[in-house]
């Protein structure tokens, strides 16, 4: 009875270890078909300057929320918040800044949307 | 070891990586994060890239059109986005994305990619291959100068220069061949053409096969039909084009194609 949860555990470990290995090594995870919403910050960041920059030229906020809705359930306006953070702490140029904040401008002229329930 | 030992540990063996499993699937599965954009899907990579043609519209900053597209190994730029936009046009998407694309198309062949600029060569070296470092991607803090390609000015209908038949046999179809110059000559990519027949209608772009030029594009003809061809920033439009009867050297007729030209005049002060 002793030697049988021993010879287990072994096995056991032995199956984890060979898991692993396989999982990390062998046959590592590859990031393919993935989703805007998972992009790196820097990746992202510069998502969103391509949209105030697309913004720009179009000044249409149909096409900004539609690009920016790729990057998660969030409101548009977050990303671009949280863009122009980045590009502050990372030394972007003004103009950049520039085009990051004249999207969130452009954002919050938006009407808030409209409550989902209620009476 | 006995017989027994031996079960127990391939009990031991299946338990465990069953263990593994139930972890990495149902307890902590893989969560994509940190991901590049070379890892997209096919139709947010295309969004992705269209986004990167409408911004380089606004900018005019070729160097960093360049350098985000570096981050797409697999692309070859020129080819890539021509495709993409006549995919797109046929797909009915808006006609400033497309023209963005067929401008930035354009740009990136005149531009050869054996000559890569200095921005270029910091992102496929380190941003594309970077994985667990961020690396702010280049901004414009030290951005080179800018290159402009000629785009057609508002405000200045394009008139038609000359009009002739193309009897060329190497051409495997009649094509209605349109070129666009502005008024200092250059050729005009993006320029939006509508060519409208007895039973339909159809739109190309200017500059969507660099290869042939910036402001060259092409449409397939019938043969038997006639066309009204107008640019989308001209007055007038160009009717009655229609496939005429070539011969060749060894005297056998085939369907010959049509050259337009059409060039954008000086605004008058």
């Amino acid at each position: 009875m002793k030697i049988i949860p021993a010879r287990l555990l072994i096995g056991i470990v032995l199956g984890l270890v060979t898991g692993l290995v396989y999982g990390w090594i062998i046959s590592p995870v590859e990031y393919i078909n993935t989703a805007p919403d998972s992009l790196r910050s820097d990746y992202r960041t510069d998502y969103v300057l391509m949209v105030a920059q697309a913004y720009a030229v179009e000044t249409d906020l149909v096409s900004v929320q539609k690009r920016l809705a790729a990057l998660g359930p969030e409101p548009p306006s977050d990303a671009v918040v949280e863009a122009i953070q980045y590009a502050v702490e990372h030394n972007f140029s003004q103009t950049d800044i520039e085009a990051l904040r004249q999207l969130a401008l452009g954002l919050r002229s938006l009407p808030p949307p409209a409550a989902i329930g209620g009476p | 070891m006995s017989r027994s030992d031996w079960v127990s540990a391939l009990i031991g063996v299946i338990l465990g990586v069953a263990l593994g499993l139930y972890y990495a699937w149902g307890v902590s599965p893989v969560e994509y994060t940190d991901t590049s954009p070379a890892s997209l899907r096919s139709d947010f990579r295309s969004d992705y890239l269209a986004l990167i043609a409408v911004a380089f519209d606004g900018t005019g900053d070729l160097e960093r059109a360049r350098a985000r597209l570096a981050l797409f190994p697999d692309v070859l730029p020129a080819d890539t986005l021509a495709a993409l936009a006549q995919q797109r046009l046929a797909q009915g998407r808006p006609g400033p994305e497309v023209s963005a694309l067929a401008r930035l198309a354009s740009a990136l062949s005149g531009n050869p990619a054996g000559t890569p600029g200095k921005t270029q060569t910091l992102a496929s070296t380190r941003l594309a291959t970077s994985t667990s470092t961020p690396t702010r991607f280049p901004t414009s803090t030290r951005r080179p100068q800018l290159t402009r390609i000629p785009t057609a000015t508002p405000g200045s209908p394009f008139k038609l220069e000359s009009e002739e038949t193309v009897c060329d046999a190497r051409l495997a179809e009649p094509l209605i061949q349109v070129r666009v110059l502005d008024a200092s000559g250059n050729e005009v990519s993006g320029v939006e053409i509508l060519v409208v027949w007895d039973t339909g209608q159809d739109q190309f772009f200017t500059g969507l096969k660099p290869e042939l030029g910036e402001g060259y594009g092409d449409f397939t003809m019938t043969p038997g039909t006639t066309y009204t061809v107008q640019l989308a920033q001209a007055d007038i439009p160009v009717t009655g084009i229609q496939s005429e009867e070539c011969t060749d050297e060894r005297g056998e007729t085939f369907a010959g194609s049509w050259l337009l030209v059409f060039v954008q005049p000086e605004d008058r002060p």
